[in-house]
């Protein structure tokens, strides 16, 4: 029987860059390694905002397992940054270079589909050198058990795999993880949810409306009033040629409000201070959408167990330090400290400690301490507590708390660069609104310019996306608006009074009673995630090469 | 002062260099500069870790007579087993393994080192054993069914075997594509076979069904030579014991094994095909196998590309003798996908001393070949095999069966009247209204939207059946083309549009006036639709839709 299942010594299971990461630093090591990715292609499942960091203190980088990595798989760097708080019409803006600056070697634009491709392409050829290589459009489907431990992966396409080892770099909405009974998608409070347009532009046309140099680009940051009180931001990043605008917003925010994810990002788009950016025309390429973690209550402290082991968004270490997003600098170096701990394991004769190496590495590396930072649970925590936030959000808006902004204005810029200052920022209104809010009222001055971007509607945007539809991958398992309704708005490509999305608002009529229920059609869906949290579904991902297929990402 | 400073170099470079380092003291040497200097914890890790590695090759010697293999990663035993020579060692250590962790890979490495060592002893030419043949009854005598590999059916040794035969699978009365595929490349194959052998063997074709004389014009046209087919009305569908019986009977006739009163036949003359090809469909993979294993041999399942070659062979099970290496002529070389499909093996059916494996068998994926053009001035003979089929074969009856894709079919209609989620006041109601309208006209049937396919509305029973994907118009539903396209209550989406606006006359019925429907309809009747519907349906039935269309035109 042991013959008919095929083994090899690693599985990696995704190749977003914590599978990247894992499955070079793996074949570096002489592992043989499988790379299993269900997208056509690398990257065209995947959505970032995206920056990418390379950390000074960080073991690993990008750059280092992949050394052309910035010629030829990123955008462009950043060189200014700025976040803006907004009131109105009014702005104040502050320069947050220094925040960007702490501890980072570089930090790059990116669009996955590009950067992902190109990272597939130099791990195929490093794995096959060991024996395996990298399949696309296999799914993975959950873990392979014998006598009760995790031993392999079972798959939609292939017949079931046994490995040594099992690296879960399956991303945000891990099923890995899941089935190890590692993570839950239970809590909304434990997530954002990111929603991204990619917006054509000429690179001569992005020098001059940003004021940068053809090799150097521009990182905007957006807070305050414009997003009907939901918490979270805007950014805006430069690309060689096309601008990433997107929004980060906590999806438990977005559950309670209500909120039409797509139309936050259009309240960001339209505008009058993004004016001098966008002109007049308007091209988007893409919409797309994805949850993304909060290291800060997510990310699993022992991300492993048997054979398994987690990395990146599928262990939740996905770090918001205040408005800059941390999370493929992160998946980087724990998938190459899963892979390194396993050679360590496997040189001890005893591979099955790679688990218990890689947590400890996790937390020898500092990285740990970076993703579940100790002064967030002593201090950012305790402001979550409802009365505590409604005091300080009464008091942020009183005449004291109003003078006080007037008066610290420059103290206030210098703590939203304190990287100390930002990781302990609790997640409650105060930071994300009132207190934006109240800076741009106090000191902010007001932009003139007319916005005329229309963005498309919901229908045109879907209609630009590209599908291979296939069966459908989520299952309503309760109908009722009661306990799945929140969907009809949190899903990014439904709303309220859209027959074309994939959560509908229905009312239907059976022998004179009404019932008001949902139905889902899931040809729409772009696979973020949101649902198999605020709706009652069984949540899996399509078939190897089925669903979405983003063409930027 | 060792050869490589790990300072001077990224993490990722130092991996392949520091695995080529095999001095401890060197390595010792490099981690104290890494240390004093850049002191980074995974370029320490490792350097710690090659030392482990080169101390433990070093002093602990391993004897592959005592180690545990349990002990070993499937690298160390490659590494283990490079050093031993003894044939005989390596064999024990196969059991061990097999006996412990069984694992694949470790297997092959001893494998692979077995069969060069025994290889060695050959080229310094040393006694040359003779594989000795044991019939499986006496090799096992306690067993009360012995078999060899599998249970000898033919046992046949250098019998005669001629051309090329191709299987044409039918379905529900057409040559399925992948038979004219098949026979294209049979053709082209067997054009160069004749060619490089200097032979006139022949791409056979072999048709069995209740309707396998319609297609003997086709399977010529595509490039057989000779067609050999069975037809009867029993055979109308699929069932793999006639089936089978029948190909085995034509493949056997006028050979060794032919039935009763086929010993003779003027169109055979050898004993069993040289080639048998099948489609890999549902059907041709069940025959291919049952076929295969009735005439004794062996079978590629699946494969994507077929070329006749010589192939020299070394494993003494096949030349006869150990050691020897020998050519096989005309062998056909099977190239399949492995499970991945990033790599291929290409499987090759030899015989052995003692037993033919003929015919040489594959199934074929379908689409890997090109499908030829069919040339209709092909003269080619034909057989109509005649043979009785026992009643024994058909004891298993198809009562029913279904077709898969087929359903609804709206293309072709004059008229096709859609409705989608405008009905979902009253669903029920919606459809029976527009059912009634499809009957006012004489050839028109239902359309849906996907939107109504996918909703939770609860449909009456008698209109229920009505809802199902087959009626969908759209990108991943039906493009329908009709004189006129009735779209009530259907906002327009881009991949509902696709499916419809080829029509000729488009009149959306709509609510809303500024539905995206608007932009491609010829007629926007603006109201509700169980009010327009039924007035639509007097208008058709009284004749006078085209004057209630001039009506709203202006
Ligand atoms: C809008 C938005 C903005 C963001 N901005 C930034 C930013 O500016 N900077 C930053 O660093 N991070 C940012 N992030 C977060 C970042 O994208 C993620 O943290 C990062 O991609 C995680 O990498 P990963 O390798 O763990 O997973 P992913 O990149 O998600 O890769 C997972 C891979 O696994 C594959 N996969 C999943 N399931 C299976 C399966 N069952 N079988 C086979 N394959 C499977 C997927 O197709 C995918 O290729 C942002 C995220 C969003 C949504
Ligand atoms: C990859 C992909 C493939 C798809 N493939 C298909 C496909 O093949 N076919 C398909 O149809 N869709 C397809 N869709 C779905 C498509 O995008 C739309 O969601 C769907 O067509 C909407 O159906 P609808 O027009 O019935 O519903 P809606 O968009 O909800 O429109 C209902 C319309 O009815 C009107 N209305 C409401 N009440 C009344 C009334 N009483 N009387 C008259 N009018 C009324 C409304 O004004 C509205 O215009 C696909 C989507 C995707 C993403
Ligand atoms: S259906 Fe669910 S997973 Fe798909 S896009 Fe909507 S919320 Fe996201």
């Amino acid at each position: 029987m042991t013959d008919a299942v095929e083994e090899y010594e690693a599985v990696v299971v995704g190749c977003g860059p914590g599978g990247a990461a894992a499955a070079a630093t793996l074949a570096r090591n002489g592992v043989e390694t499988l790379v299993l990715e269900r997208g056509v292609d690398a990257g065209s499942k995947n959505v970032s905002g995206g920056l990418i960091y390379a950390e000074e203190s960080a073991p690993y980088t990008i750059d280092g397992l992949f050394p052309d990595f910035r010629e030829e798989a990123t955008e462009r760097p950043v060189t200014e940054n700025v976040i803006h708080n907004i009131a109105g019409d009014k702005v104040k803006s502050f320069d947050i270079g220094d925040l960007h600056h702490h501890d980072t070697a570089w930090a790059d634009a990116v669009l996955r589909r590009k950067m992902d491709s190109w990272l597939a392409q130099q791990v195929h050829e490093r794995t096959r050198e060991t024996g395996g290589g990298l399949l696309t459009e296999v799914h993975v489907t959950g873990l392979l058990r014998e006598r009760g431990e995790i031993v392999g992966v079972t798959t939609e396409e292939l017949d079931p795999i046994k490995a040594d080892l099992v690296v879960a770099a399956d991303g945000v909405n891990s099923e890995l993880a899941r089935d190890a009974g590692l993570m839950d998608w239970e809590d909304p409070d434990e997530w954002f949810q990111g929603v991204k347009a990619v917006v054509d532009m000429e690179p001569g046309v992005i020098n001059d409306r940003f004021d940068v140099a053809p090799d150097d680009g521009a990182a905007h940051l957006f807070s305050g009033d414009l997003f009907d009180g939901v918490r979270g931001g805007g950014f805006l990043y430069t690309n060689e040629d096309s601008l990433s605008i997107g929004t980060v917003f906590h999806l438990d925010s977005i559950a309670e409000e209500h909120a039409e994810p797509h139309e936050l990002l259009d309240s960001l788009l339209t505008h009058p201070l993004m004016a001098q950016w966008l002109g007049g025309e308007y091209d988007e390429r893409e919409y797309s959408a994805k949850l993304v973690p909060d290291s800060k209550k997510a990310a699993h402290p022992s991300p492993h167990k048997d054979r398994l082991v987690l990395v990146g968004d599928a262990a939740g270490q996905m770090q918001a330090q205040g408005p800059i997003i941390k999370g493929m600098n992160h998946a980087v170096t724990a998938g190459a400290l899963a892979a390194e701990a396993f050679a360590d394991a496997r040189a001890r004769n005893d591979p099955s400690q790679a688990g218990e190496l890689y947590e400890k590495k996790l937390h020898d590396e500092g990285v740990m301490d970076k993703l579940r930072p100790t002064g967030y649970k002593v201090f950012g925590q305790l402001g979550e507590l409802s009365p505590v936030d409604d005091l300080s959000n009464a008091v942020a808006d009183s005449a004291v708390g109003r003078f006080g902004v007037r008066a610290a204005a420059g103290l206030l810029e210098r703590a939203y660069s304190s990287p100390r200052m930002v990781s302990m920022i609790p997640d409650t209104k105060l930071p994300y609104v009132t207190l934006p809010t109240v800076i741009a009222e106090e000191l902010g001055e007001p932009v003139t310019d007319e916005n005329t971007v229309s963005p498309p509607d919901l229908a045109d945007r879907i209609g630009d996306l590209t599908y291979d539809v296939g069966d459908p991958h989520i299952e309503l398992v309760d109908n009722s608006f009661e306990a799945s309704g929140t969907a009809v708005t949190a899903c990014p490509v439904s709303a309220q009074d859209f027959g074309g999305g994939c959560y509908r608002d229905e009312t239907v009529k059976t022998n004179g009673s009404e019932e008001h229920l949902v139905s889902l059609d899931t040809q729409p869906c772009v696979e973020c995630g949101t649902c198999a949290i605020v709706a009652d579904t069984e949540w899996e991902h399509p078939a190897g090469g089925k669903g979405v297929e983003f063409k930027q990402g | 002062m060792p050869d490589i400073d790990p300072t001077e170099h990224e993490i990722a470079e130092l991996g392949p260099k520091i695995k080529d380092v095999d001095d401890a003291d060197e390595l010792r040497a490099m981690l104290a500069l890494e240390e004093d200097g850049e002191d980074r914890v995974p370029v320490k890790t490792l350097i710690e870790d090659r030392i482990e590695k080169v101390e433990d090759e070093g002093d602990g010697e391993m004897d592959p007579e005592t180690v545990d293999l349990a002990d070993l990663t499937v690298a160390d035993v490659a590494n283990m087993v490079r050093e031993v020579d003894d044939g005989d060692v390596l064999r024990d250590l196969l059991e061990r393994e097999k006996a412990g962790q069984d694992r694949k890979t470790a297997k092959s490495q001893i494998e692979s080192r077995i069969e060069s060592v025994e290889g060695t002893e050959e080229t310094e030419g040393e006694e040359t054993a003779e594989v000795e043949y044991v019939p499986p009854e006496e090799k096992y005598p306690e067993l009360d069914h012995p078999t060899n590999d599998k249970q000898w059916v033919e046992g046949t040794v250098g019998a005669e075997y001629r051309d090329m035969w191709v299987y044409c699978e039918t379905q529900a009365g057409e040559l399925v594509d992948v038979s004219k595929e098949m026979l294209g490349k049979a053709r082209e194959l067997m054009d160069t076979y004749n060619e490089d052998y200097d032979e006139d063997e022949r791409v056979v074709a072999v048709l069995i069904g209740s309707d396998a004389s319609d297609h003997i014009e086709d399977v010529i046209a595509y490039g057989a030579d000779l067609v050999v087919s069975h037809e009867d009305p029993r055979l109308e569908r699929f069932r793999h014991q006639p089936y089978t019986e029948i190909f085995c009977d034509m493949a056997r006739a006028g050979g060794e094994l032919a039935a009763e009163g086929r010993e003779d036949v003027a169109w055979k003359d050898y004993h069993e095909p040289r080639y048998t090809v099948f489609p890999a469909t549902n059907n041709g993979r069940d025959l291919s196998a049952l076929v295969q294993g009735e005439l004794d041999s062996g079978l590629a399942s699946d494969c994507s590309g077929l070329y006749i070659e010589s192939a020299m062979i070394s494993n003494p099970a096949k030349v006869g003798t150990a050691g020897d290496k020998k050519e096989f002529e005309r062998v056909l070389h099977m190239k399949r996908p492995d499970f991945s499909g990033f790599e291929y093996s290409t499987i090759l059916c030899i015989d052995k001393p003692n037993r033919d494996f003929h015919p040489q068998g594959a199934s074929v994926i379908p689409g890997s070949f090109e499908m030829p053009d069919p040339d209709y001035e092909r003269d080619g003979e034909v057989v109509d095999y005649e043979m009785d089929l026992d009643e024994e074969w058909f004891t298993v009856e198809v009562e029913e069966y279904d077709r898969l894709s087929g359903g609804v079919d709206l293309t072709g209609n004059d008229v096709v009247v859609a409705v989608g989620r405008g009905i979902g006041d009253d669903p029920t109601q919606g459809i029976e209204q527009a059912l009634d309208l499809v009957d006012a006209f004489d050839e028109a049937d239902l359309g849906l939207s996907r939107g109504v396919i996918t909703s939770s509305y609860s449909f009456d029973s008698h209109v229920e059946q009505y809802v199902t994907e087959e009626r969908q118009i759209g990108e991943s539903g039906q493009e329908v083309e009709p004189d006129v396209y009735i779209a009530a209550g259907i906002s327009g989406a881009i991949q509902h549009k696709v499916g419809c606006d080829e029509s000729d006359t488009i009149i959306a019925v709509n609510t809303n006036p500024d539905a995206d429907i608007r932009d491609f309809s010829d007629y926007l009747i603006e109201g509700d639709l169980f009010e327009v519907l039924p007035q639509l349906t007097e208008a058709v039935e009284a004749g006078e839709l085209g004057a209630m269309m001039e009506a709203s035109d202006d």
